[in-house]
């Protein structure tokens, strides 16, 4: 072999020696445990148990048959619904008020950002004193103006709203950052084209702003998407995670892994959960794609 | 290339060098340990101090590693997951007895037990609920305990208070006796517009709180939770007794009890009659510290009420069990320290202790620990009463169902025959697919 090649075969075995290391611990720590998960599913497997046996596809019947399983997924998706399209609205509003210069932005910015910056099992706790019908502020607040203030986080229509409105609170400052990203990218002249075209301020909304704040504004609805579909810290702060109303796909596999102990349909529950926020995700990264294509002349 | 992996050996080789010269050097320092892991509350406290005593008798250390409540159960079966336990002995609840019997979890006391310790000397009923899976012991008694009520004793021996309870209701304003005299004393200190409720019940999803509250009703009315032989329970939990119990206990916390109160659990119940807005809390005789350090002696203990002849109360408690996941040394140890504890001069000691409270006939029966705090006393009648929840090795499915169902009925998403009725279902899928249901 000469000098040359000598040296490029070490070049190439070098490059590798590098990768390697990383690659180990990205098959280890991510690609075997979803292997084994797979596994796992088909087999009774438990927690604490040593040996377990193959049941087919027993996991994923019990999965698509039992009706918690059904009403997790019902509750999950009203959370989901509910939460990031109150925050997307509120946080596009927000940015369009926040987006011209003013004395104190930088402030203000600032101290809307705060709840995004807490932890959400803290946030959970605090929530729950606020929200106390004895001791908390909110309803020592409300009992001024009504006679029974509501009972947020026992009065079973109310609760899922609260656990909304606490993740509203926490999440409508994420949405308005995206937001603002988003207005920042739209060039000033296009707005000056549109005001010599004498355009109402609804038609540069509905033409100019939003349009182009678009492929911002749907990664900011995917990101949070995906998060509140693995929504568990607030749930198991407030209402905790024997209470069906409240109860989300996670809080359930929770339950179901370690409460109950079942490895086995526990994988199963968990992979279900995984090919459906895959989809959406899939559906998303598409949508934008799409409209990103459509502003490719732009 | 040969350089770098040259490089790479020396500093790998380095590093495992020191690392193995610095593990030697800290086991010559460390003194021999048992390491218990407990629920976070007065009892584990007090497990220090009298394992520190112990050190100083011994020379070997004693750790008690406290966990919140609400974690534990998924702590210890989490760690109970790995091949070695980082406990060598964990203070368990009574339920967790067939799961840690039958996954091997628990080492089998059963030949070792009788021989460290005179049983005769131990109150039967705890040392079969708080010890015992199909006949063997799997659990030494730690902490045993009972359901019951704290009460404002200020409130109750106000003259004011008592002369118009005896208007109303004819008769001396006492501590109830039963379920029924527990709802008129209830609703006489419901007065909302003083804040002031009758009662904090075990209502909470928590754990095991609920289950633990309501289970005592449901016995005294004749319900069950299934058929001891065949655990069939339909029938049995949704019974027209169980029905009527639920119903009565759906009463008491929608009419006695402050606004929220179904999110109650021990630490809210604790609270409400510290801050004087309940007459009287449900709670488990081993919170008692709580209230005594707040209120001293304007605060009261009684068992939990009877209908009819017929009383039961929650047992609650923990046991000493062994791990199987740690070494035998470390389990002739453990032996060892339980045997020390379970002594009678031990549990003198340990009675004293704030929360901590004895399975041991002798002391029980003592003088000196009756009138120690009327919450002795009303603890150690209680213990005739102890009545437990299935301790099967699916006793979390079970518990888990039955709150979530008896919640709905309290928080009105059901009524009381649908919610017992749905824990019948699921109570029944749990029990066949455990192979324990006999059609």
């Amino acid at each position: 072999m000469s000098r040359e090649l000598y040296a490029q075969h070490e070049r190439g075995a070098l490059k590798y020696a590098f990768v390697a290391p990383a690659l180990i611990l990205l098959i280890a720590m991510n690609v075997f445990p979803l292997c084994y998960t797979v596994y796992l599913s088909f087999t009774d497997a438990e927690l604490v148990g040593q040996s377990h046996r193959m049941v087919g596809g027993a996991n994923y019947g019990t999965v698509f048959t039992r009706p918690e399983y059904a009403r997790a997924i019902r509750t999950t998706a009203v959370f989901v619904l509910g939460a990031v399209s109150i925050e997307t609205v509120l946080g596009f509003f927000l940015a369009l008020l926040l987006k011209k210069d003013f004395p104190v932005k930088a402030v203000v910015l600032t101290v809307l950002l705060v709840p995004m910056m807490m932890p959400p099992a803290v946030m959970g706790l605090y929530w729950s004193m606020l929200l106390d019908p004895n001791y908390g502020i909110v309803n020592q607040i409300l009992s001024a103006f009504v006679r029974s203030p509501p009972l947020w986080l026992s009065d079973p229509d109310l609760k899922l709203f609260s656990l909304i409105l606490i993740d509203v609170w926490m999440w409508t400052p994420f949405m308005m950052l995206i937001c603002l990203a988003g207005l920042g990218n739209i060039p000033e002249h296009v707005y000056e084209a549109a005001e010599i075209d004498r355009a109402s301020r609804w038609m540069v909304f509905r033409r100019i702003t939003l349009p182009m704040c678009a492929p911002l504004l749907f990664l900011g609805v995917l990101l949070r998407l995906t998060d509140a579909l693995k929504q568990f810290d607030l749930v198991m702060a407030t209402t905790g995670m024997h209470d069906g109303s409240t109860r989300t796909l996670s809080v359930l596999l929770y339950r179901v892994m370690f409460g109950s102990q079942k490895s086995g349909l526990g994988s199963a529950f968990s992979y279900v959960v995984l090919v459906v926020v895959i989809a959406l995700a899939m559906l998303f990264i598409r949508y934008i794609g799409r409209i990103r294509a459509g502003q490719g002349a732009y | 290339m040969v350089r770098y992996v040259a490089w790479l050996v020396a500093v790998v080789g380095c590093v495992v060098l020191s690392s193995i010269a610095g593990c030697g050097k800290g086991e010559e320092r460390v003194a021999p340990t048992i390491s218990i892991w407990y629920a976070q509350w007065a009892p584990a406290d007090a497990l220090q101090e009298l394992g520190n005593q112990y050190e100083t008798e011994t020379g070997i250390r004693v750790e008690v590693v406290q966990i919140p409540w609400d974690s534990f159960q998924d702590m210890v079966f989490r760690e109970f997951a790995s091949t070695r336990t980082g406990f060598d002995i964990v203070v368990g609840d009574s339920q967790w007895l067939g799961r840690g019997a039958e996954k091997g979890l628990y080492v089998d006391l059963t030949d070792w037990l009788p021989t460290a310790v005179d049983l005769g000397v131990i109150h039967p009923v705890v040392l079969s609920a708080l010890c015992q899976y199909k006949g063997r012991y799997y659990a030494a008694p730690c902490e045993p305990d009972a359901c019951g009520f704290a009460y404002r004793k200020d409130w109750f021996e106000d003259p004011g208070e008592r002369a118009a309870f005896k208007t109303r209701y004819g008769r001396e304003l006492a501590p109830p006796d039963t379920w029924e005299e527990f709802r008129q004393v209830a609703a006489f200190f419901t007065r909302p517009d003083q804040a002031r409720y009758g009662c904090a019940l075990l209502a909470g999803r928590k754990y095991d709180s609920l289950v633990m509250g309501f289970q005592q009703l449901m016995w005294a009315w004749g319900g069950d939770w299934s058929d001891p032989q065949t655990h069939r329970a339909d029938g049995y939990v949704n019974s027209p007794a169980s029905v009527e119990a639920l119903t009565f206990y759906r009463d008491l916390v929608r009419d006695c009890a402050p606004p929220g109160a179904v999110n109650f659990s021990y630490e809210e119940c604790t609270n409400n009659l510290n801050n004087g807005r309940v007459a009287m809390a449900m709670i488990y005789f081993g919170f008692y510290p709580g209230f005594v350090n707040v209120l001293g002696d304007k605060v009261g203990f009684f068992m939990t009420p009877a209908r009819g002849d017929e009383r039961v109360a929650s047992l609650g408690g923990q046991g000493f069990s062994i791990s199987t996941k740690t070494d035998e040394q470390k389990q002739e140890m453990a032996k060892r320290f339980i045997a020390w504890f379970l002594a009678r001069a031990q549990q003198e000691k340990w009675t004293r202790y704030p929360g901590a409270f004895t399975a041991h006939a002798g002391v029980l029966a003592s003088e000196e620990f009756r009138t120690e705090g009327d919450y002795n006393a009303a603890f150690a009648d209680s213990l005739d009463y102890l009545k437990d929840f299935y301790s099967i090795p699916e006793y979390s499915e079970l518990l888990a169902a039955a709150t979530e169902h008896v919640a709905e009925a309290l928080d009105g998403a059901r009524t009381p025959k649908e919610a017992l009725d749905a824990i019948a279902e699921a109570h029944e899928d749990i029990l066949r697919e455990a192979g324990l249901l006999k059609e």
